[in-house]
């Protein structure tokens, strides 16, 4: 986590803003610990969720089915109510990439991961060896493999839990010998290479076990090779040498044999590519392979692999076959065999025929678990998230809890709250809220286009359009009211091919409102919404021919779907302080700028000491600050470099500083930096495994990493300036939120050498009160909404433990509003502060008054955090005002908080005359029982408590039982109209007036009566009680208590109270939640 | 002498094995010891026989009732009083039996509670907490090493055992003072897994024992602003108490 840990230098000190110094002050101890207090939150969404690459389940002795499942990009996610919920349960390990999941058949606690996947895409992330969990997968150990960076699958022997056998398809972007299929046989303890490819990009594609004898084995091995213009499954053509095979061992890998067309009749010549091979649980002599080869098909064995007969090779066996693989033999049924595919497809004839088994299903099939009790029970796996059957395959339901969505870009617009906007792999571009009252549920978001989606964009322009992106440049202008399209894709001049890239750069001008860039090799822009576009540049990319072969693509199997096409632009960013000042960056090394609007272009790319030719230029970002100066990041993880790297210019180009390399603590190859539009020294880095900060310039950086949040991709980062939020495109899980980066933005080395220092945060505002949203069920992800109330920002040095830290709000005039429980975490803390005064002191009745349970929200104005610790105290002013939406004045405000506290006070004057007619009615139980019975003073004593009781009924409803009586007194009618008032923040209207003037003229005559009582009655009594010498019944003063300040009542209701609570879930969920 | 070597080997592995588990298990010794004394020792503990808390629950949103606890050292009991607008949330254990007055819908008689909400109730109730009382409720404790807690490199320990309330309870010790600053609970409701955790600072002592005075609670991955936190104001040991007070009340409470 602790990146550089650089000593503080004097530079610039004290004598710069933050906004204008470019040599900061060296952070003192920047750290993830210090930072990550800021927090982040996921908005989801797993309407469209991501894809799984393994899963794995249990039928558990008690019914339950426990499932985990292995997001390709997104971590392990695990659920013990077969999928009704999900946890994440490996979030804290650092990749989250995943391969391959085996449950130990013998003994339930054990859990197996492998990291990396195995579907290699273009887009596919990389692990860092096989994880072990005997503990239900609450932690986790790495336990070895650190090189495989992609397993395909895990077999644990069903009756040794310590031998288990790893199918390594190794790294996809580079020669490995780490590759291979490896057998542990203590537990993980120590790894064997049992089989090995035979060059240095073969590895291991599929294992498969014998059901009856698990020395038996059957492995795929795979020759692939994939580089940022090309990739091949077996050799470089459709007959080109292989090292792909499929081989068989009967003593537990020790040796294997050979599977070939010679030595094995009816297997297919080569060259090979993928190999797959499973097992019928049901027949152990039942074998299907799939083989990819000039001739692909489905290959079957019925005597044990000796001999083999060529079955299916339709369309859907065939297609793909680097994407999609497996082969699930129904437990049940040797016969019965699903193939993973585009669609899925099934066989109940032992694979020579198949049909579709997709149903209503995503498409891109990659793992199924068949349930061994009940085959009609499936679950299934493909690029949409997760689904599951129960008519065996023809019919799915979907998963709505996994927000693993795998998003390439995300931008804002200004709406309030503002929307999202997005596009994911496989999963279209779509439009959500940034915030909803009840939370950012599935249904807050809007697919607006198809295909893999990329960038999109609300037009500036006019707000009813957004242009959205498909792969291979393929764009749209679509009409939010309506979702018709217009497609606006740039086309090619006579002979001339345009290239596009898999996730083609557009961008909007900053300076220019409406005007719209795309680049393919040349960069393109429109100022008539897509109308028309102007070239303006010429071909910026190296146009190697060497990188565009993509027609040639593919190895045994042609695949050239745009995933692969080079030389192009690939990210573009115009200058904020100059819109004639454009920076490109392409995916072949060079770095592109024009000063003046595009006549004219240079390569400034070749100052950028220490990266290789051609190297991917996988972001440029223009500074917000100062013209000459931008960032580029560079990717080479196609060529085997996971290293980030970012460098800075601040003279156009001529020179480039490395902030970040190989060394720097940074983890994962950079997609995406961002330089702050406020601070210059605060940036922000996108890698493969996570989001990254520096807050002075880029000298020293930490993860930005809260607890909730995952070592995912980051691919793309954005600021909604209105809000100053960050948004942050996760490749895995979903977009999420930093409300508020102003605490970000004063962070310092001051700030961190200090032992505690509050930090200035965004105007508050008192949102808007407002309900939405409705049960989903808990089957249905919603994403978290920002703080409803003012957040007070601070930073501790260390944690606090021992001793009490405070946390008080003070008005103008020094008085103390509220006293908050304060964040005690080490470095940064956000605390919510709902801004409301205290719940009106109502008498007690038979039930809670739920309308009466919270004060109002405090009047806008300025009010002090003041926070104490160690005696010394530390103070921050900051400013409170209405919801910028809101449609009433300060005045209209005004006049609810004094309605509401009006209502209050008539709380306070019944909850005093109920108290006083309570101490009448005890005096008489207490001074009666004193009195022998038959004493005469009994009887005045009773009809004395008798007439303060008829009182006391008048104020509040008295019957008990539990049932809904309907019975209404005075203190739930004030309680009816005090909620109404509490409800809406503008003036009160007349009625609602009229309503309190009556209430409060009947609680007066019930104050009279009881004054009455008091005076005609009450001295009677006395003189007779001390003619008995006992004391008289004096009412005194009466105090009310108010230090309970109402509370969450569906959580009283239903007990959710202490520090045990059962279900604190639930307990969060029945929150009332503004939308801000 | 090759043969030797091969036989050797394991035998090797095995100490290593071995060495390294026994390891394992001395560190978690030593940080029960550590987070003891920490406490305040096992003398100061002992000396504990009832503990009184008053303070507040803050809601998320920032609702508030008011919070009273007392627990007995003898049969577990513990009596949690919770009130709003003059109505109190009663829940008890004394030791057998759970139960709840819950007067916020008209009712003011006592109500069972499940044995899942009982067990919830008897850990609150323990002086000691899980961790200090595993050994001698016949749990284990295991030594996960270390992570990363906000910030924090902090000792994880697990502590299971069926004499305990909680299917599993992962403590995090803070490195500098060895009191636990989280707590995770696993619990089964119902035949389905439940966890939640809790967050612990501001302590302070109590008779010459640590107690934490501030617990925010919720679930796993759930952000501050959606937990609850508990803000003890005062705390009194050794309040006198009968075991009356924690019996279900055979009658309804006394009307208004």
């Amino acid at each position: 986590m602790i990146a550089r840990r650089l000593i503080q230098t004097i530079a610039c000190a004290s004598a710069c803003t933050v906004a204008l110094c470019f040599a900061p002050v060296r952070a003192a101890s920047l750290d993830s610990g210090a930072v990550s207090g800021i927090g982040l939150r996921n908005i989801g969404s797993a309407q469209m969720s991501g894809r799984i690459a393994a899963l794995d389940a249990r039928v558990e002795k008690d019914g339950n089915v426990t499932i985990f499942v292995g997001a390709a990009s997104g971590g392990v996610w695990k659920s013990l109510d077969g999928g009704t919920t999900f946890a994440p349960v490996f979030d804290k390990q650092p990749v989250q990439s995943i391969g391959a999941i085996a449950l130990d058949p013998t003994n339930p606690q054990t859990v197996w991961v492998g990291t990396g996947e195995s579907w290699t895409r273009n887009s596919v992330s990389i692990g860092n060896g096989i994880y072990k969990s005997t503990d239900g997968g609450d932690n986790w150990t790495n336990v070895g493999l650190p090189n495989s960076e992609r397993v395909a699958r895990i077999i644990v022997d069903p009756k040794d839990g310590n031998t288990v056998y790893a199918c390594v398809p190794g790294k996809l972007w580079s020669d490995s010998a780490d590759r291979g299929l490896y057998r542990t046989t203590d537990g993980g303890a120590t790894w064997t290479l049992v089989l090995k490819g035979s060059n240095l990009s073969t590895g291991c594609s599929s294992l498969a076990m014998d059901p009856k004898d698990a020395r038996v084995l059957y492995a795929g091995m795979w020759d692939f090779r994939r580089k940022g213009w090309t990739f091949r499954s077996g050799g470089e053509g459709p007959t080109a040498p292989s090292g792909s095979g499929m081989f068989r061992s009967s003593d537990s890998g020790a040796t294997w044999t050979a599977m070939t067309a010679e030595s094995n009749a009816g297997l297919p010549k080569g060259p090979w590519g993928r190999v797959e091979v499973a097992t019928a649980p049901s027949n152990a002599k039942h074998i299907y392979a799939f083989i990819e080869s000039p001739r692909s098909a489905l290959f079957t064995s019925e005597d044990g692999g000796l001999t083999w007969q060529e079955r299916d090779r339709s369309q859907r066996m065939v297609w793909r076959p680097f994407y999609f693989g497996k082969l699930v033999v129904d437990p049940t049924n040797d016969r019965r065999v699903f193939k993973m595919n585009l669609r899925m497809i099934v066989s109940d004839d032992g694979g020579k025929s198949f049909s579709d088994s997709s149903g209503g299903g995503h498409a891109d099939w990659h793992d199924i678990w068949i349930d061994p009790t009940d085959a009609k029970h499936i679950i299934g796996g493909n690029d949409g998230g997760l689904w599951f059957s129960y008519d065996g395959g023809s019919k799915w339901w979907k998963s709505g809890n996994l927000p693993i969505s795998q998003f390439y870009h995300v931008s804002t617009d200004n709406k309030d709250p503002y929307q999202v906007y997005g596009g994911l792999q496989d999963n279209s571009s779509w439009a959500g809220d940034s915030a909803y009252p009840g939370g950012v549920s599935n249904s807050r978001w809007e697919n607006l286009y198809g295909g893999d989606g990329f960038w999109a964009f609300p037009d500036p322009s006019d707000n009813n359009f957004t242009y959205a992106e498909a792969q291979g440049g393929t764009i749209g202008r679509v009409d939010r009211r309506t979702l018709a399209t217009r497609e606006i894709q740039p086309k090619a001049r006579r002979g001339e091919k345009l290239r596009f890239n898999w996730n083609t750069p557009i961008a909007l001008s900053p300076s220019e409102r409406g005007t719209i860039y795309i680049g393919a090799q040349f960069l393109f822009r429109s100022r008539d919404h897509g109308t028309t576009w102007d070239r303006i540049s010429p071909d910026l990319s190296t146009n190697d021919p060497e990188r565009q072969k993509q027609e040639v693509s593919g190895g045994i199997t042609v695949d050239n779907s745009a995933a692969e096409t080079a030389t192009t632009i690939y990210s573009i960013s115009e200058s904020p302080k100059n819109g004639k000042v454009i920076w490109v960056g392409t995916d072949d090394g060079n770095v592109q700028l024009t000063r003046d609007g595009g006549a004219t272009w240079k390569n400034v790319g070749g100052g950028l000491a220490g990266v290789p030719k051609g190297s991917w230029i996988s972001w440029v970002e223009a500074s917000r600050h100062d013209p000459a100066t931008a960032y580029a990041t560079v990717d080479r993880h196609t060529f085997g470099d996971m290293e980030p790297y970012l460098y800075r210019t601040t003279d156009f180009g001529k020179t480039w500083t490395q902030l970040v390399g190989a060394q720097s603590g940074v983890r994962g190859y950079a997609h995406v930096v961002r330089e702050d539009a406020v601070n210059r020294n605060l940036l922000f880095l996108g890698t493969e495994f996570g989001l990254w900060t520096s807050v002075d310039a880029g000298q020293s950086w930490a993860a930005l990493r809260p607890a909730n949040f995952p070592a995912v991709a980051v691919r793309d980062i954005v600021e909604q300036e209105r809000d100053r939020d960050l948004v942050i495109a996760s490749h895995g899980r979903g977009i999420w939120i930093l409300d508020d980066l102003t605490p970000l933005r004063n962070m310092s080395a001051q700030t961190l050498a200090s032992e505690v220092t509050l930090l200035p945060g965004r105007p508050v505002q008192q949102r808007l009160q407002a309900r939405g949203g409705w049960s989903e069920g808990d089957a249905s992800y919603s994403g978290d909404n920002p703080a409803n109330g003012a957040v007070i920002s601070y930073y501790l040095r260390s944690r606090q433990v021992i001793g009490k830290l405070n946390l008080d709000i003070l008005d103008t005039s020094g008085h103390v509003v509220d006293t908050i429980p304060p964040g005690i975490r080490k470095g940064l803390n956000r605390v919510v502060w709902s801004m409301r005064t205290k719940a009106p002191f109502v008498p007690p009745a038979a039930t809670i008054a739920g309308g009466a349970n919270e004060g109002p929200r405090v009047l806008p104005g300025t009010y002090t955090a003041r926070l104490t610790k160690d005696g010394k105290t530390y103070a921050m002013p900051f400013v409170v005002s209405l919801d910028r939406r809101a449609t009433y004045s300060l005045a209209d405000r005004k006049a609810q908080f004094d309605a509401v506290n009006r209502v209050k006070g008539i709380f306070t004057r019944m909850s005093t005359v109920a108290g006083a007619i309570a101490i009448v009615r005890s005096s008489v139980v207490t001074e009666s029982a004193k009195l022998p019975a038959g004493d005469a003073l009994r009887g005045d004593l009773a009809q004395l408590a008798d007439r303060a009781d008829v009182l006391r009924k008048k104020l509040v409803a008295t019957k008990e039982g539990g049932a809904i009586t309907g019975e209404e007194r005075l203190r739930e009618l004030t309680a009816d109209i005090y909620g109404v008032l509490l409800s809406s923040e503008g003036a009160p209207t007349n009625y609602a007036m009229a309503r309190v003037d009556a209430l409060d003229r009947d609680l007066a005559d019930v104050e009279k009566s009881f004054a009455t009582l008091t005076a005609r009655d009450l001295p009677g009594v006395n003189e007779k009680l001390k003619a008995k010498s006992l004391p008289a019944i004096t009412i005194g003063k009466i105090t009310l208590d108010d230090s309970g300040r109402g509370a969450n009542v569906e959580a009283l209701f239903d007990s959710i109270v202490g520090s045990r609570s059962l279900d604190v879930n639930a307990a969060s969920a029945g929150t009332e939640s503004d939308d801000r | 002498m090759h043969v030797f070597a091969i036989r050797l080997l394991p035998l090797v592995a095995a100490l290593v094995v071995m060495t390294a588990g026994a390891a394992r298990a001395d560190m978690a010794s030593d940080l029960v010891s550590k987070n003891l004394a920490a406490r305040g020792g096992a003398e100061k503990l002992a000396a504990i026989s009832t503990i009184e808390f008053t303070g507040k629950i803050v809601q998320p949103g920032g609702s508030q009732l008011t919070y009273k606890a007392i627990r007995a050292r003898k049969n577990g009991g513990t009596l949690i009083q919770s009130s709003i607008q003059g109505l109190t949330l009663v829940q008890g254990y004394d030791g057998t039996v759970g139960w709840r007055i819950n007067p916020f819908e008209g009712r003011r008689d006592a109500e069972r509670i499940s044995d899942d909400a009982t067990r919830a109730l008897a850990d609150e109730a323990s002086i000691d907490g899980a961790l200090l009382s595993a050994n001698a409720r016949g749990g284990t404790i295991a030594y996960l090493g270390r992570e990363d807690f906000d910030g924090t490199d902090a000792y994880k320990l697990r502590v299971v055992g069926a004499g305990l309330g909680a299917a599993q309870y992962v403590y995090y010790l803070d490195p500098e003072t060895y009191l636990e600053i989280r707590v995770e609970e696993t619990r089964v409701l119902r035949g389905s897994k439940r966890v939640s955790l809790s967050e612990l600072s501001d302590y302070e002592r109590v008779d010459g024992v640590y107690f934490p005075f501030s617990i925010e609670t919720g679930g796993i991955g759930s952000i501050s602003a959606n937990r609850q936190k508990l803000v003890i104001d005062t705390a009194r040991a050794n309040v006198p108490v009968s075991d009356s007070l924690f019996a279900i009340p055979a009658a309804p409470g006394a009307k208004l």
